[in-house]
């Protein structure tokens, strides 16, 4: 398979995905918050294809659902942080010296951490809920972001065609905007989707703990933490939504990768 | 070799702030919790008088600079004050956890490399045949399973589904090598498949940038045979990007630690964190989280050393 095919694939998971969650109630799924004791632990079958869980849920209905917030979370994560480390990575570059000192010095404290770790200590004084998890999120990858940036500032900067744009008197803004930014646009797309993977794994895990997004919200996550404690009478309270966040990683996962080697030519991994 | 030790010297150094850094951090962070930090540690369980001698313990009555040299100068010595819980010396609470969680790291970091590097020279070796097609998809599924799941997985599969293994708990070494072992088994696997998918994926993407190289291709033209050039001129110069990589994935699998041990009920200092925020007891919070972070930091900086003594170019930047 070709790396703009592992692309394209890619794209397709994660296209379908956000178009199921983005209609998920239209969808006919039933609801994935109806309690229906009559129902509880029922094994998958062709009408339920998922099962249903240990309050008679429709584990179909509640994986669908639960990709708004993993993926709402993951999207809006990454661009904030896109927007924020974006604009102190192109501060940083394209100032250096003090000022770059001044923003990259405290955002090396962020990255000193594990990006789990520091994400459960913001949650431990944030409090639950999915916006909050995003803004967490949006913390703990803004440094990364702000690096990517700045170092395809600093590559770009020194380039002829800026030399020479600003030999022509175009102002810092200006050159920022249409010669500096385009060629930063590869490195930070890649980096975006891959953050995105990353942003999945840990909603999942911090709602899975106890500290990201807050129940009756389907998020994949809680599912598997509800469905540990049946998991031998109901494995497929487990089995399904690990599967779908493996689904929605692989997705974003495979995009990244498509993309790093469609818009960088020399590296080798084709 | 007096250059590399002039370079140690100043990674060294270069730490020292980052470390103050991340304790202004966390400190601060943690100050910001809304409301009476006393209240919050005491729970349902507050009366006056524990908030007052709470707040006298934790000297909250003093201004905020005040509090945060007083537990820097503390946590130096290795004192990070009493968990009012548990009626214990943190300090102590993290000593007994912290050999679980290492040797579940160093368990894992052994797994993961072993798993990742052959798996990344096979693919690389045999570029476009059938083994390096299936080590690609094995490495974008790995780097895509979430390790929790995994663990989960693993105990419905393995300790459930076969009847072997433990499914969860501990035997400290001490009490029987063998013991030890099975009950890290699964979980240093659950830590470490993730980060096999992603040794293998660079190890690859390293045999195959070297690979390239002129003094690989001179070595194949005088008739080295391929096992040759691979292990004595692809393998050396490929080490160094790998050994870097798996320094990371060594520090990254610390805060993963705190998933697993919570999973196979391992009492590491994963668990104690993720139970201290659970339970908002936020004096054991800022010490176990300054604690990994330190030694997220440290093996990263051993990382940054060892790269700069087996890559001579490094040093000169």
């Amino acid at each position: 398979m070709t790396r703009g095919r592992v692309a394209l694939l890619g794209l397709v998971i994660v296209a379908t995905l956000a178009v199921a969650a983005a209609v998920a109630p239209l969808l006919p799924l039933g609801s994935p918050t109806e309690i229906s004791k009559d129902h509880a632990l029922r094994a998958p079958t062709a009408a339920e294809p998922f099962g249903r869980d240990d309050l008679g849920r429709s584990v179909l209905s509640r994986v669908i659902h639960a990709y708004r917030v993993s993926l709402g979370v993951a999207v809006s994560a990454a661009l904030l942080a896109l927007l924020v480390g974006g604009v102190l990575g192109l501060v940083a570059g394209y100032a250096e010296g003090i000022a770059d000192q001044l923003i990259m010095r405290p955002l090396d404290v962020l990255m000193a951490f594990p990006a789990i770790l520091l994400a459960i200590a913001l949650m431990s004084v944030f409090g639950t809920g999915a916006l909050l998890v995003s803004i967490a999120l949006a913390i703990v990858y803004t440094p990364v972001v702000a690096r990517v940036v700045r170092a395809a500032v600093v590559a770009t900067k020194i380039e002829v065609y800026v030399d020479g744009a600003r030999a022509l008197g175009a102002t810092a803004p200006r050159l920022l905007l249409t010669h500096i930014v385009p060629n930063a646009a590869t490195p930070v797309l890649v980096q975006a989707s891959v953050l995105m993977a990353i942003g999945i794994l840990i909603e999942a895990a911090l709602s899975f703990l106890g500290v990201g997004v807050r129940p009756p919200t389907p998020s994949l996550g809680l599912m598997l933490a509800d469905g540990r404690g049946f998991m031998l009478q109901a494995p497929w309270m487990v089995v399904f939504p690990g599967l779908a966040i493996m689904l929605a990683v692989l997705g974003f996962n495979m995009l990244a990768d498509g993309l790093r080697d469609w818009l960088d030519p020399q590296r080798p991994s084709r | 070799m007096a250059s590399s030790w002039v370079y140690a010297a100043r990674r060294l150094l270069l730490a020292v702030p980052l470390l103050l850094g991340m304790s202004v951090l966390i400190f601060g962070l943690m100050r910001l919790v809304p409301g009476d930090p006393a209240l919050a540690v005491l729970g349902y369980k507050a009366t006056p008088e524990g908030v007052r001698a709470l707040r006298e313990t934790f000297h909250l009555d003093e201004p905020i600079a005040r509090q945060y040299v007083r537990w820097l100068a503390g946590a130096v010595h290795g004192d990070l004050g009493i968990d009012y819980r548990q009626n214990e010396p943190i300090g102590r609470m993290i000593l007994d956890r912290l050999p679980i969680t290492l040797e579940l790291t160093v368990l894992a970091t052994l797994a993961a490399a072993l798993i990742g590097i052959p798996l990344g020279l096979l693919g690389g070796g045999r570029r476009g045949g059938a083994a390096d097609r299936a080590a690609l998809v094995l490495g974008l599924v790995g780097i895509s399973i979430p390790d929790f799941w995994l663990g989960i997985m693993l105990i419905l599969g393995i300790p459930l589904g076969l009847g072997v293994l433990p499914s969860g708990g501990f035997v400290p070494l001490g009490e029987g090598v063998l013991d030890n072992l099975q009950h890290l088994v699964l979980p240093a696997l659950t830590l470490a498949i993730s980060r096999a998918a992603v040794l293998g994926r660079l190890t690859r993407a390293a045999v195959l940038d070297v690979v390239q190289r002129g003094f690989v291709q001179f070595a194949r033209a005088k008739g080295l045979g391929e096992r040759a050039v691979l292990v004595r001129h692809v393998l050396p110069n490929a080490a160094i990007p790998i050994v870097t990589v798996l320094g990371l994935q060594a520090g990254y699998m610390l805060g993963g630690a705190i998933v697993v041990e919570m999973i196979f009920t391992l009492p590491g200092v994963g668990r104690m964190t993720l139970d201290a925020v659970l339970e908002r007891n936020y004096p054991v919070v800022q010490s176990t989280v300054l604690v990994i972070g330190a030694m997220f930091m440290l093996v990263n900086l051993l990382t940054d050393i060892l790269y700069g003594l087996i890559d001579p170019r490094v040093r000169r930047r």
